[in-house]
């Protein structure tokens, strides 16, 4: 289960994300994420990426299921990494538009605390839209906010076993 | 999707890897594990190599020195793209102008966003660079 702190910054706080699969040659490759939406057990993620990012996205998937998804708060940095298995990809649905369009009034409002000049068509270029929902299994969460701590484990607690 | 595929950095590319926004990486454990994290420097070398921080010994470390390949994802906003890297691992830098070149520039970036202090320049990792895509937003 995704803590209850974690469920409350991916749907109130979180404003961007990344993500990385692999091949079988175990050659990395990143896929912006545009949006997501805790699945409905609360346990595994929906994420969105845009058409321009899908390239080799599903090939690694189907072959070994391997995703890791980052997502971030911006301008506060808090940062969490989400590890997990592959369960299906689809196109995106109606509560998956809306979860992004949410998550991008999200980006724009902490952008403009930053950058108040930043013109308003850049910013929506710079979200795209949505192509490919990719369901995964979290198994492991990771904070990944920038500082020392960076990369501990908090699910499922370090000591408690995974990988 | 792509126009862009080298092993050579376009020129176009330079402003980008200055332009302040932060970069994104990701590498794979031998385990098969991609690891994506954010960094905030992307250093240019020479025309087919680039440097990225060490500060923490943390996954991406790991990663690269077990399995040295890696994509790195950079944002070009002004011309609303992605440039996406697929780089190699050779060689970690402790001392030297690509080191010393990093740790003020990381400084700098520290300072900018209220991190500083948080950041400490470990080594300068010098990857060489396979490939090059030019994502535009709006094809």
């Amino acid at each position: 289960m995704i803590p209850g702190k974690i469920q409350r910054f991916l749907e109130e706080y979180a404003n961007v994300a990344t993500s990385g699969s692999r091949d079988r040659d175990l050659v990395p490759y990143g896929h912006r994420v545009i949006g997501w939406r805790i699945g409905a057990d609360r346990d595994s993620l929906i994420c969105l990426v845009p058409a321009q990012f899908t390239d080799q996205l599903v090939d690694n998937l189907t072959d070994n299921g391997q995703y890791s998804v980052t997502i971030e708060e911006f301008p506060s940095h808090e940062t969490y990494q989400f590890k997990g298995r592959y369960l299906r990809h689809r196109d995106p649905e109606p509560q998956d538009h809306a979860a992004h369009a949410r998550i991008v009034a999200r980006f724009q409002k902490g952008v403009r605390t930053m950058f108040p000049e930043l013109p308003e068509q850049l910013l929506r270029d710079y979200m795209l839209e949505p192509a490919l929902a990719v369901e995964i299994q979290v198994e492991e969460i990771f904070l990944q906010t920038p500082g020392p701590g960076a990369g501990t484990r908090l699910v499922p607690p370090v000591g408690a076993g995974g990988a | 999707m792509t126009d862009v595929e080298t092993a050579k950095l376009p020129a176009a590319l330079r402003p980008v890897l200055d332009n302040g926004i932060p970069a994104v990486i990701v590498t794979c454990s031998t385990a098969g594990v991609p690891n994506a994290t954010i960094i905030s420097q992307v250093y240019y070398v020479d025309e087919s190599h680039v440097a990225l921080s060490f500060q923490f010994f943390n996954k991406t470390i790991r990663n690269v020195r077990e399995n040295p390949r890696a994509a790195v994802m950079l944002a070009d906003v002004a011309a609303a793209a992605n440039w996406v890297l697929a780089l190699e691992f050779e060689r970690s830098e402790k001392a030297g102008p690509i080191f010393e070149a990093m740790d003020i520039h990381i400084e700098a970036i520290a300072s900018s966003t209220g991190m500083s202090g948080i950041f400490k320049l470990q080594a300068a990792d010098v990857y060489r660079v396979r490939s090059v895509r030019h994502v535009p937003f709006h094809p």
